[in-house]
Parts: structure tokens; C-alpha cells; sequence
């Protein structure tokens, strides 16, 4: 077996052309912050409570926390939040300078609760509502019960580590006693260590004028036998164990040129949010901190003893540790949110209850974007969308990539290429389509461009050390970066987006905002040094994860004024952090034309999805290199049960838009993408519910079905909301695959599913082997839910808005069916002032009934009911009969009966009705 | 109240669509009309597959699966909407372009339910469209004319390269023969002469040899000589540390002799007695002790001027170089590597150039200046002149020979159907954007040249026509691209009054896209039957 792998190994890596330079990025050695704290070994934490000085809030206590080492001081600060969390801060008392708090994350403040204090001489126990949280002082250790069963303790594996600010070459405060002495010194050996002062790494030197600042603190999960989140990283979604198993997971947002799978290494976006979840409960922490951070996880499985702990999870004896997770960041305070669940959704919505949930999109966002590095010129633009009506394939957004300006200068437009760039965005407009064009935060150094004039007369760039506009290199050649963490800059910047500045824009053109972790071609790792100075004098090393997010946030001011705050900004950025949701869509960066990319694309999304940003995808087809045509047409099939479905290429391939294709594959892609058209009703109420909820729409199956052990795992299949599972096809040359069908209750208790495309009934616990041809993506509908669709395909989502509707019923054990549709005018923001319908379908004891959830709400819509297919009842009825608002009952003819399924023709009625059934004859 | 009012409005539309202004033809081909009339209140699925009721025609709800019954609505996916569009061309479109928003139709049939305000532009969009359909074929009609000309002047062409061909054939006969008898004769004197020459030939070899024999006794004295010089400590072995004071063996020029220098001279052994040292130390000395004495001299920039940098780097690369033994082979192979050089510079000039005359070049290496007596020189003469006499008659041969391969290929490249592309063969047209000038030279390149300055870019070479109507063409295999294919040229031919031009683009990297317009490829519909059907 072993010798197997070992040559499938080998055999992979010839294979395998392109490859990241991981000379290029540091590993945990070399960051010395890394190293000193990833070591911190004690027998007892050093850190101690002095309960003394505790002081009570209604919301929240403060207490000291001394390091018995040096005598250091520190504050905690602790309180409850509503909905099962808590928050809790640590700070040195008097620091020598303040220490940099992220502020930017959070949607706002959150709702505090009220909390119910005890002290002991030992300990101190903080209530809040049904939780609490017990703070015991020596040593000083965290334990957060939910609803008395302890989930989460910090600091029981004694690493919390915490480098206080000081001035170079400070005197060790005497040792308190003789035993301590010796761990004493060698933790200010381990301070005087290289890197702590200043640090290099290839040919860049890092002058480090605070010395060492690291903060770092563990936690482990007491109830969980997995644990996920952290991304972003192209690897499984359950963590493994890195713990005595190479680097810890690494967030430091990064530009990596050919990144590899299966990998702890950083990637383009950080979001430091953990979870752990059992079959008891799921549990969360998110550590705010937009420093450069490393997690090492232990306690769950490694890549190693994967099948072990299949195993001993199916046996039912979990011999390991808790799973737990150490926190390392490079500066900042430490600053914890614990959400404590206790359902996975419970989870995932504490945290989008802190940091907010993605806005309602477009509905051309949600639409087929054809994106490719380049559209050489207008015509080019024009010939393709063009193409998309001559082949009858349904398409949104057309892209212009770095290309489209004059010399990679932003908010220009190379005038050879688009001599009328306006004309070409209203010819898209209409055919009912839209553009989307990129804008990087590298600014061309040009004497002779207005926002390099502009950003050098008013010191809007970033400063290097020594106070100079800091200079790197990228797309334009020598380039400064904005310091969007200013307001000002930041609003002159937005400015830049409206149509009285730029004037070759339009009030609906989406925007695309890549390279902003930030990428600098010869900084250290691809970015920016950490010395460089920020807005309030703050160092790139205490801001860096943030950058992106700093310019979403600019962008999305800028596209609502430029509209009168009227329409929804659309925009797609790399570079990610906690909030991001707020403000764009996030795509998987720069993949390559690979079935492991493909297959990485789900895993990578579900990490995302339960981090906040649910409005995720990877580029269809993969960015760099020529895909065969199977991996291309899967890949289609793929992406459109993705959030974000945009197909996306390198300069340097071969172009691969689907007509140039023979007529057989040019057919699969566009049945893959009309099948995406068709599901549009359910993609658009999903996206209202996750504003609305905060859940994810992409899930995995965990989810839904928290007991079933074998389902942790399992991350090539996944659920959209809790009513569709999807099991893409992503193996080369496949004419079968496994799909595993869940368990309600672990053991074989089993939902009803539904194929999609034939109705095919699955009731069943495990895995079942489906075959499938070119055309099959193995899609299940959960039976009890009901889904609408929209059946006619038409150029563009937009053009759908006024077709009527499909509602599939699909039924469970007791013959019921739930579910919902949203509707407004797919584009303002109108639905923010209740003009918007909201309405849930209900089908029991044979009666489909409608009415809205939201009263108040309305909305004028031309959109009718066309059929109604009911799914999975024994009987099929002689007849239907609607009755609307005005009680008049209509006769409907039942019609394409099967052994699984009928449907109810033409019942007619329009879904501005308030309430209406169909009621099915016998 | 109010909901219930756009429900009855809405129902009330759905009812009007078939019940007035004839909406169960909407959509329908005037010609198939008929095909849509009531039998008993019934219709039949064009598919056969399923009888509806007569109503549900246009009723907004797809039952057939051909899509038969909704002609006028989008109900049907895979439907058909026909527009009569009375003043211009009838169209049909797919059915999920009716009541999208967008107008289709210049008759406004598709957008009879919709938020756009079509209006009826058909007369107007119609006699543009006359008018254009008019100039075009006016363009094809006066291009037809050129093209016959070109036409003519083509097969003009084709027939008098076949009577050149002739003749050349000929000629090219005749001088094969003549060349035959020149090489016999040739043959027959340089035998003569050969055997002449033999005699002198022996008794070069034996002075040669006396010589070698002599340089072997010389060389062994001289190896004897420096083995007593370097064994210092007369042991009768030479050893490393003996070496080591001797700084000729200093390779890398640090000033000192290593002991693996010194261990490399010693064939890497620590001492070695005379006859070991004879054979195994000596013959890696001598090249050294030549060098160091001024002897041997590797070649200086100045023996090659073609290579100045490259020599520049490799002088550099033995100065730093630590390892004697490759520094020794470097040394051997500096002389041969210059020689290849030109071989390969030669080769390259052939390749570019095609049948020059090469062997006939003033020979490289002087024959050693030996006097012959009266009769060789007199056979020697005879046999010069017997070659050169060759050499013209072969001269002759070769250059008509080239010229009958030449017109051979034109003759076999297709010209069009009606030779019309032969006059453009050779030509070349330019096209200027931003950055470069493009030039396309027919049937031969594809070219690309900075503006800026710099070399021009081989796009490709005349590869073939791609389809089977002389509207494209193909150059291939240009030069390669960094990390991507060798570059390619697609040439889209539209009929125009003159040849040039129109655009170059590059839709994938480096497979341009040319587009050009010559009368050449104005067919007009007859002579697309001629072509048809060859």
C-alpha cells in the first residue's frame, strides 16, 4: 500500500508542470516571531489572574494578568455577546506605545448581554445567559461552557505567549524566585535571539523598530473530533494535525504564483475564524488580529493517520486529545470572539453576526461571467458577447482584465483598444448584459497620471521606513500603493468612480479589485516590507492582512455614490479578511488547468462560505494552462453550483470560449450553464436568505447533518442552503461516482432525495455509485423542500426577470414540503425599503399553499406560476384546484404523470398573490 | 383589492393571446400556416407525440416537446419564433428571445408583451439593406472583373513558366550530359595524377615518420630530463609535495600548488617512478609546461572576431576555474571548438542561401610547397584544368537545375480556382498599428517588425488554404513563441477592389489573425459553382 503511494506520488510529481517557488515564502523558522512562540513550552502557564483587581460592568469585567517571568502587567477584558458568544481582549496594562486593535472587521458593535458575576479566591465565573465562562487565575486559563458542558478552554496548553512592547536591550526584571529563574532566562535568550530586533529574509532586510511584539494563545476544542475554517488554503476542509507535522497553517495574505494543493501555506486571503464540531456541538473562535498569523493545529487528523482516525471514529473511541488550535500573530493585542453554537448553523452565524453577512447581489452577479485575460479591443468585447446569442448560451458579464487601460495606469482606458469605451458598455446594456473592469491598488509612478500627482502632492501612498513614498514594482512597472486605512484617501479614491471623474465608466459596471494583498513583484514575499508606515503611524506588519479589505471598502463607497446609492455594487476582489463578505465577492486566485484544482475548488469554497463569504468560486476552467476539454466541460458543470461562476484564463493560453469547441462539447458546456439559468430563483433566494441569516448558501454537509460521523470528512461533495447536494464529477475519464447520501441521526436514518434530473428517489445511508455520462452533474434534491426555477434560458439572467415560474415540491417521509421564494427588482436597492415579496410554500396533505413571510413587504412583478411538479407521492391526482385571494376555485390539468413525479400545468396565478393553494384531487 | 386587479389583467392577456388579433398564427412561417389549422378543436404535436386541446396553441405553456404549439410565445426552450418582417428579410429566432426585452424583429412580432418599445423599422432597416446587399454585389461584380483579369494574367503566367519549364528541361538535359563527360574526363586525369603523386606521397610519409620518431625520443629525453628536475629529493619518484614547489602547476592562480593540482598531474597518485610518470604524468604536463614556456598558445580574441563575447566569458570562466583537469580539456578542446564554429556558421549560410557554391572556395589548408618534376606538374595542370572545366559544366547544370525547382514549386501551388491569387505570389502588403508593422508577402511570410526599431519577427511561412473556398489561408511555423507554440498566421480573404490589409489581431498569443481584401477573392455566385465543384 505504502509502496504504492509512493509511486503514485512520483508519478504526480513529473506530471505535474507548474509549481509554486516556495523559496519565495517564509516557513515558520524563518519568521522568528514564529519560532519563538510555535516553541513556548511550559509546564504551567506563567501567566497569572490577580483576582484583586477585578472589576465588574454589567456587560463585561476587567482583571490583571501579570506574567510571573518578568512581571509583566496585563489587562483582560471580558463580556458577553449576545447570541451565545463572548468576547474577550488581552493587553499589556501600560504598553510602552498603544498596540495596534482591528476595527475594520466587525459589521458594527455587537449587541452585548448582560453577565452574572462570581468570584472564589481561585477563580472567577462569568454567566451570560445559558453560558458561562470560568477564568481560573493559576495558572490563568480560560473555560467556556455552553450550557454547562465545557466546549472551549484557552490557554490549557500553556502557550499563550505575549512579547511586550520594550526598548532595545532592556534589563531582565529580577526573578521573583529561584525555580523560576531558569525558564525566566531562557525566554529572554529566546528575545535576544536573531530576527528579534531585525530580521531578513533573502535579500530583504525588516528593521523591526518595536522589537518583539508577537501574541499567542491556545485553544482546544473539547467536543470536537474535527476541527475547519482558516482560510484561505488550498487544502481538505477539515484541519490537519501540524503539530510535529511541518508548518502550522499560515494567514498572511500573499501573492504566490502557481500555488500548490494540498498545502498549509498562506494564500491571497486570511480569515482567522476556527471551527470544531462534534456530534455534540459545534464551537468557534475567531482571532482578531490583521497581523501575519500562523495556527498549529493538533488533535485531529494529519495527513498520516487520516485512516486511523476513520477508523477509531466508526469504532467510536476517540483515544487522541482534543483537537486544539494555537494562535500565533506577529503583533496586535490579543482579541478573541468565542461562539459557542450549538448547532454548526448556530456557529457560522454567530460569526456572521459579528462580521456580517454579503450583500443581496445583482442578479447579474449570479448570472455566467466570461472573464479572460485579455478581451484584446472593443471588438474583440463585442464579438464574443456576440458569440454567446449565435450559440444560443446564456451570458451576464463580459471582463476586461489589466489590458483594457492605457500603460496599466487605472481609471484610464488605452483609447487605440476602446476608442468608445462608453458605447461598448451600452451596446452590452442592451442586450441585457453587463462589464466588469479591473482597478489594482498599484498606482503607475507617472509624472503624467493624474492619481500618481494626485497621491504624491497630498501623501496618499504608503511610506517606507525612512517616511518616503514607498516604491515597489508590479503590473505598471515602478508603482506606490495608496493607503487606503486613511478616510480621506479613501474617500478620494471612491471618488475616482464616479462618472464625473471617470467619465468612461457607467453607473452599473462591476468592478474587480485583484492584487490587493498587495502584491509587489520584488517585495519580500511578493509584498509589501512589514516596515513600511501607515494612516495613524501604524507598521504594514500590525495591518498587512487588512490592506485588501481597506480598498473593498472604498470601492463599494465608490460604486454606490456613483449610482445615488441607488443600485447594488458588484465587485470581485483576491485579497480577503474577516468583513469581506461586506463588500465583494472573493475568487480562489490564480488555480491552474488541473483536475486537483477543480477538485480543490469545493473544499476552498466551503472553507470561505463558513468564514463569511458565501459569494465564492474558482476560475472555471483553470487560470493558468490549456485544459483538456473533459476537465473543462466538468469544470462548467462544477461552477454552476458554485456561487460565483466566471470562466477565467491566462494570457498565455489558448483562448476557450465554448463555440470554439467541437459542436459536442460546445453543447455540454452550454447545457451546464442553462442549468445554471435555470436554478436562478433558488441561487437569488438564497443569496437574500444569507444576507438576511447570515448562514452560508455553499455548506458542507456537516451542516445538515451534525451526527453523522463519516460525513466530516467529506468535502467533494457539498449542500447548497439545506436543499440541494451536489457531487460534481472531477475525476478524468469518470462513468461513475460515489455519492454519499447522509444520516440524520449517525446511524441509518435517512432523508429522501430526489435526482434532479430524472426525479430518481434515493433513500438510503451511504454511498451509492452513480453513473454518469458527459452531461451528468449528480445533484439531489432533499426530499420535504421545495425549489423554484425558472425553465425559459434566456441571453441573461436579467432578461428572466418578468418569466414565470417553476416550483418543484419535493416530498419527505410524511409527504411534506417547505419552501421559499424571493422576489424584487434584481438590481436597487429598493428591497432595503420593503419593496421586495418574500414568500414560503408549504405543501401538506396533498395542498401546495403560498403567503408571504414579510407582510409588510411588496412588490409589482409580472412573474406567474407555470407548472408545479410534485415529487416523490405514490398517487398521481385526477386533477388541481387553485384557489387565489378571491377564493375562486380554478380547475388545473395534471399532466406528464410518471412512477416519481406530475406536473400541475399552467396553474397561472401570479406571485403577487398574498396567499393561494392548490389543492390536488383524488 | 389591488392584486387581484393585475391577476384578472394578467389572466385577461393570456386569454386575449388566444383569442385576438389572430395570436395562434404568431410566430408561424406564413408558408406553414396551414399546418396550424383548428381540426376539432385538436392539434397534433408536429412530433406526433401528443394531441392537445386546439386552445393551448400559443397559450403560453409548452406541451409538445418539438415545441410545435408555442411558435409565438417562449414557453418552449428549443422553440421558434418566426418574424415576417414585411419590407425586409424574415427571420427566425429562438423562442426564448420573445418578450425578452430586447427587440429582435424589425416588425416589433417578438416584443408584443414586453417592456421594450419596439417600433417598425422594417422598410427602413429593409431598403438599407437593399441598398448594402446592392453595393455589395455592384463590389463582387466589378471585383469578378479584376479577379477575371487576374485570372487571365495568372494562367498567362502558369503557361509560360510550363513552356520556360520546357525548355529548361532541355537545357538542364543537355548540360547533365556535358557534366558527364567532364567528370569522366576529370576522373581519368585525376587517376593519372594520383598515381603521380604517390611516389611523392611515400616519401613525405617517411619523413613524417622519421620525424615522429625523432619528437618521441626528444619528448621522452625532455620527460626524463624534467622527472630528474622535479624528483628534488632523488628518490626516483616524483611526489606531490616535489609538485607542490613547482608553480607552473598552479592552475587556479592562488599562489599556491594544492595538493589535489599536484594529485591531478600524478594521475591521482601520491608519487610515481619514471616509467609511471612517463606515461601518466607526462602527458598531462607537456600542455602546461608549453603554456607556461610560451609553446602552446590557446587561441586570443583576436583569432576570433565573431565570437568576441562568448570567447570574453569563457577566458573568464578558466580564470575562476578550480578544477585543473577541465581546465586541461578546455585547453584541448579551445582549437576544435573554433573549427566547429565555422562549420556551423557555414552550414547556416547554406541552409539560408540554398545551392551556393561552396567546395570551390580557395582551399583552407596549403599544400606543403614540394617541387614536382616536369611530368607531374604537367599532369597536375591537366588535372586542374579537367576540374575546373567540371566545375563550370556542374556550375551550369546546378543553377538551371534550381531555377526548374523554382518554377516547378509555383506551379504547384494552388492558385485559385481560376489561377486568380498567381499574379499576388510574392507580393507584399504592410500593415501598420500601434506598435509594429505586419507584413504579409502571398504564398510566401507572415512578418512582424517593431516600430521602435529591432529585428523582424518570422509570423509564419505559406503553409496551405485551410476550408475549401479560398477565404483563408494559412502561414505556420513561425518562430517560436517564449514558453507557447511556434507563431501562426490566419488569413481571412474578403472580396475588395484592391489587395491590402484590413487588420491584424492576435486573439490567441502568438496566433495572429490577418484580414485581408483583394479582387481576387471577389467570386461571384456562378463562379462559387465552378468552384464547388472541383
Amino acid at each position: 500500500m505504502r509502496q504504492f503511494s509512493l509511486i503514485f506520488l512520483l508519478v504526480i510529481s513529473v506530471i505535474h508542470t507548474l509549481a509554486v517557488d516556495k523559496n519565495n515564502f517564509k516557513t515558520c523558522d524563518q519568521a522568528s516571531f514564529c519560532k519563538r512562540s510555535r516553541s513556548v513550552q511550559h509546564e504551567r502557564s506563567p501567566f497569572e489572574v490577580n483576582i484583586d483587581t477585578l472589576i465588574v460592568n454589567p456587560n463585561y469585567i476587567n482583571v490583571d494578568l501579570t506574567n510571573k517571568h518578568n512581571g509583566q502587567i496585563f489587562d483582560l477584558k471580558l463580556e458577553g455577546i449576545k447570541g451565545n458568544t463572548f468576547h474577550f481582549e488581552i493587553d499589556e496594562k501600560s504598553p510602552l506605545k498603544p498596540r495596534y486593535r482591528v476595527v475594520d472587521a466587525l459589521k458594527g458593535e455587537p449587541t452585548y448581554e448582560a453577565i452574572k458575576v462570581t468570584a472564589t479566591g481561585s477563580d472567577i465565573t462569568v454567566k451570560c445567559g445559558e453560558n458561562k465562562v470560568i477564568i481560573y487565575a493559576t495558572p490563568f486559563k480560560l473555560e467556556f461552557y455552553q450550557n454547562d458542558v465545557l466546549t472551549i478552554s484557552a490557554n490549557s496548553k500553556a502557550k499563550m505567549h505575549f512579547e511586550h512592547l520594550r526598548r532595545k536591550q532592556e534589563a531582565p526584571p529580577p526573578p521573583e524566585n529561584e525555580n523560576e529563574q531558569n525558564e525566566n532566562e531562557a525566554q529572554d535568550q529566546n528575545q535576544d535571539e536573531p530576527g528579534t530586533w531585525e530580521e531578513n529574509f533573502k535579500s530583504h532586510h525588516d528593521i523591526k523598530p518595536n522589537g518583539p511584539s508577537a501574541v499567542a494563545l491556545d485553544f482546544t476544542f473539547h467536543q470536537a473530533n474535527i476541527l475547519f475554517g482558516i482560510p484561505e488554503h488550498a487544502d481538505s476542509f477539515a484541519l490537519k494535525t501540524t503539530v510535529g507535522n511541518g508548518d502550522p497553517y499560515r494567514l498572511y495574505n500573499l501573492d504566490v504564483f502557481e500555488y500548490e494543493l494540498n498545502s498549509r501555506m498562506a494564500l491571497y486571503g486570511s480569515i482567522p475564524v476556527v471551527y470544531g464540531h462534534g456530534h455534540k456541538s459545534t464551537s468557534g473562535i475567531y482571532w482578531q488580529n490583521a497581523a501575519e498569523t500562523w495556527v498549529d493545529i493538533a488533535g485531529t487528523a494529519s495527513e498520516q493517520n487520516v485512516m486511523e482516525s476513520i477508523v477509531s471514529f466508526v469504532a467510536g473511541s476517540r483515544q487522541q486529545d482534543a483537537p486544539s488550535a494555537h494562535f500565533i500573530s506577529e503583533s496586535g493585542i490579543i482579541d478573541v470572539f468565542v461562539v459557542l453554537g450549538p448547532s454548526p448553523n448556530d456557529a457560522f452565524k454567530q460569526y456572521t453576526a459579528l462580521t456580517g453577512s454579503g450583500n443581496l447581489p445583482q442578479m447579474f452577479a449570479i448570472g455566467y461571467h466570461q472573464c479572460r485575460w485579455n478581451y484584446n479591443d472593443q471588438q474583440d468585447v463585442m464579438q464574443v458577447a456576440t458569440k454567446f446569442d449565435e450559440h444560443d448560451i446564456p451570458m451576464d458579464t463580459m471582463w476586461l482584465d489589466i489590458e483594457y487601460t492605457d500603460s496599466k495606469k487605472y481609471f484610464t482606458w488605452d483609447h487605440q483598444k476602446f476608442p468608445n469605451a462608453v458605447e461598448m458598455m451600452k451596446n452590452l446594456t442592451n442586450m441585457g448584459r453587463h462589464l466588469t473592469f479591473i482597478i489594482d491598488p498599484h498606482i503607475k509612478r507617472d509624472s503624467g497620471y493624474f492619481f500618481h500627482n494626485d497621491c504624491t502632492d497630498r501623501g496618499y501612498y504608503i511610506k517606507n521606513k525612512d517616511g518616503k513614498d514607498y516604491e515597489g514594482w508590479c503590473w505598471p512597472g515602478s508603482a506606490s500603493y495608496p493607503d487606503f486605512f486613511d478616510p480621506e484617501i479613501r474617500k478620494y479614491y471612491a471618488d475616482q468612480y464616479l462618472l464625473e471623474n471617470f467619465k468612461e465608466n457607467s453607473r452599473d459596471t462591476g468592478i474587480w479589485n485583484d492584487m490587493n494583498e498587495p502584491s509587489v513583484f520584488n517585495g519580500p514575499e511578493i509584498t509589501m516590507p512589514k516596515d513600511n508606515l501607515h494612516y495613524g503611524g501604524w507598521e504594514h506588519r500590525d495591518v498587512h492582512n487588512l490592506y485588501g479589505q481597506m480598498q473593498l471598502v472604498g470601492t463599494f463607497d465608490g460604486l454606490l455614490r456613483r449610482a445615488e446609492n441607488e443600485l447594488r455594487p458588484f465587485i470581485l476582489t483576491r485579497a480577503h479578511f474577516s468583513g469581506t463578505q461586506r463588500y465583494a465577492a472573493v475568487w480562489t486566485g490564480d488555480n491552474a488547468a488541473e483536475w486537483g484544482h477543480l477538485e480543490a475548488s469545493i473544499p476552498m469554497c466551503l472553507s470561505l462560505s463558513v468564514a463569511g463569504i458565501s459569494f465564492c468560486g474558482a476560475d472555471i476552467g483553470g487560470f493558468f494552462g490549456n485544459p483538456e476539454t473533459e476537465l473543462l466541460y466538468r469544470w462548467y458543470q462544477t461552477g454552476a453550483f458554485i456561487p460565483f461562476f466566471r470562466a477565467h484564463a491566462h494570457i498565455d493560453t489558448k483562448r476557450r470560449e465554448p463555440w470554439l469547441y467541437p459542436d459536442d462539447v460546445k453543447l455540454i458546456i452550454r447545457d451546464a450553464i442553462r442549468k445554471r439559468y435555470s436554478f436562478l430563483p433558488l441561487w437569488y433566494t438564497m443569496f437574500y436568505e444569507h444576507e438576511r441569516s447570515g448562514l452560508p448558501i455553499m455548506r458542507p454537509l456537516l451542516s445538515q447533518y451534525p451526527l453523522d460521523k463519516n460525513a466530516y470528512n467529506i468535502d467533494n461533495q457539498f449542500m447548497l442552503s439545506d436543499k440541494l447536494l451536489i457531487r460534481p464529477v472531477m475525476q478524468k475519464g469518470a462513468s461513475k461516482v460515489d455519492v454519499y447520501f447522509p444520516s440524520r441521526n449517525g446511524d441509518k436514518q435517512a432523508d429522501i432525495w430526489y435526482d434532479i434530473d430524472d426525479y430518481r428517489k434515493i433513500e438510503r445511508v451511504g454511498v451509492e455509485s452513480v453513473t454518469v455520462n458527459t452531461y451528468k452533474v449528480p445533484v439531489y434534491q432533499r426530499g420535504g423542500t421545495i425549489i423554484p426555477r425558472k425553465m425559459r434560458i434566456r441571453r441573461s439572467a436579467i432578461l428572466m426577470e418578468n418569466d414565470p415560474i417553476t416550483l418543484i415540491v419535493a416530498v419527505d417521509s410524511d409527504k411534506r414540503a417547505k419552501g421559499t421564494l424571493y422576489i424584487d427588482d434584481e438590481k436597487s436597492f429598493a428591497y432595503r425599503q420593503g419593496k421586495y415579496l418574500y414568500i414560503e410554500f408549504e405543501f401538506i396533505d396533498g395542498v401546495l399553499s403560498s403567503q408571504l413571510i414579510d407582510e409588510t413587504a411588496s412588490y409589482t412583478t409580472k412573474v406567474w406560476l407555470e407548472r408545479v411538479i410534485i415529487v416523490g407521492l405514490d398517487k398521481v391526482p385526477s386533477s388541481a384546484t387553485l384557489r387565489a385571494s378571491n377564493n375562486q376555485a380554478t380547475q388545473v390539468d395534471i399532466i406528464d404523470a410518471s412512477k416519481t413525479a406530475f406536473t400541475i400545468r399552467k396553474p397561472g396565478v401570479s406571485l403577487m398573490e398574498p396567499t393561494w393553494s392548490i389543492t390536488l384531487n383524488y | 383589492m389591488r392584486l387581484p386587479i393585475c391577476l384578472s389583467i394578467i389572466i385577461g392577456f393570456l386569454s386575449c393571446a388566444v383569442l385576438c388579433d389572430k395570436p395562434i398564427l404568431r410566430g408561424i412561417d406564413p408558408s406553414r400556416a396551414q399546418l396550424y389549422a383548428n381540426k376539432n378543436d385538436k392539434f397534433t404535436c408536429f412530433d406526433g407525440k401528443k394531441t392537445i386541446k386546439y386552445t393551448q396553441l400559443n397559450d403560453d405553456y409548452c406541451d409538445c416537446e418539438d415545441a410545435s404549439d408555442e411558435p409565438g410565445t417562449s414557453a418552449c426552450t428549443n422553440g421558434r419564433f418566426h418574424c415576417v418582417n414585411p419590407g425586409h428579410k424574415s427571420l427566425v429566432i429562438p423562442s426564448s428571445r420573445v418578450n425578452d426585452g430586447i427587440c429582435d424583429c424589425c416588425d416589433a412580432s417578438d416584443e408584443y408583451f414586453s417592456r421594450a418599445n419596439c417600433i417598425n423599422n422594417c422598410i427602413e432597416l429593409g431598403s438599407a439593406d437593399r441598398i448594402r446587399e446592392k453595393q455589395m454585389a455592384e463590389l463582387v461584380k466589378n471585383g469578378n472583373q479584376i479577379r477575371l483579369e487576374l485570372s487571365q494574367k495568372g494562367k498567362k503566367q502558369k503557361e509560360e513558366q510550363r513552356l520556360r519549364m520546357a525548355d529548361l528541361e532541355k537545357s538542364r538535359d543537355q548540360a547533365d550530359k556535358l557534366r558527364e563527360e567532364k567528370r569522366q574526363i576529370k576522373i581519368d586525369v585525376e587517376n593519372l595524377e594520383s598515381d603521380a603523386l604517390d611516389v611523392y606521397r611515400k616519401a613525405e610519409d617517411e619523413i613524417r615518420k622519421q620525424r615522429e620518431q625523432e619528437e618521441a625520443v626528444n619528448s621522452r629525453q625532455e620527460a626524463e630530463e624534467t622527472f630528474a628536475k622535479y624528483d628534488s629529493n632523488k628518490d626516483g619518484k616524483v611526489d606531490i609535495i616535489e609538485l607542490q614547489t613547482r608553480v607552473v602547476f598552479d592552475r587556479n592562480r592562488n599562489g599556491e600548488v594544492e595538493i589535489e593540482e599536484a594529485r591531478y598531474f600524478l594521475d591521482d597518485n601520491d608519487a610515481l617512478e619514471l616509467e609511471g610518470f612517463l606515461t601518466l604524468a607526462w602527458p598531462k604536463m607537456k600542455p602546461f609546461l608549453m603554456l607556461d614556456s610560451g609553446l602552446f598558445k590557446p587561441p586570443t580574441r583576436g583569432d576570433q572576431p565573431a565570437d568576441e563575447g562568448e570567447d570574453g566569458e569563457e577566458q573568464e570562466a578558466h580564470e575562476n576555474n578550480d578544477d585543473p583537469a577541465e581546465e586541461a580539456e578546455l585547453l584541448n578542446e579551445e582549437t576544435e571548438n573554433v573549427d566547429e564554429q565555422h562549420d556551423e556558421n557555414n552550414e547556416e549560410e547554406e541552409d539560408e542561401e540554398g545551392h551556393d557554391d561552396h567546395d570551390h572556395e580557395p582551399e583552407q589548408q596549403q599544400p606543403p610547397p614540394v617541387q614536382y618534376d616536369d611530368e607531374t606538374q604537367r599532369i597536375i595542370e591537366e588535372a586542374n584544368e579537367a576540374r575546373n572545366q567540371y566545375d563550370v559544366a556542374d556550375r551550369e547544370f546546378r543553377e538551371l537545375d534550381t531555377e526548374l525547382n523554382n518554377i516547378r514549386k509555383v506551379l504547384e501551388k494552388d492558385f485559385g480556382p481560376e489561377e486568380e491569387f498567381a499574379p499576388l505570389n510574392g507580393e507584399c502588403f504592410n500593415f501598420e498599428d500601434r506598435e509594429y508593422v505586419y507584413k504579409l508577402c502571398m504564398f510566401d511570410k507572415a512578418t512582424q517588425q517593431p516600430k521602435s526599431g529591432g529585428s523582424e519577427t518570422r509570423l509564419g511561412n505559406w503553409d496551405g488554404w485551410r476550408g475549401n473556398d479560398y477565404r483563408q489561408m494559412l502561414y505556420a511555423n513561425g518562430a517560436g513563441c517564449w514558453n507557447g507554440p511556434a507563431r501562426s498566421v490566419m488569413v481571412d480573404i474578403d472580396c475588395g477592389l484592391d489587395t491590402r490589409i484590413l487588420s491584424v489581431t492576435e486573439p490567441n498569443r502568438c496566433e495572429y489573425n490577418y484580414r485581408i481584401q483583394t479582387p481576387a477573392a471577389c467570386f461571384t455566385s456562378s463562379t462559387n459553382e465552378v468552384h464547388d465543384e472541383l
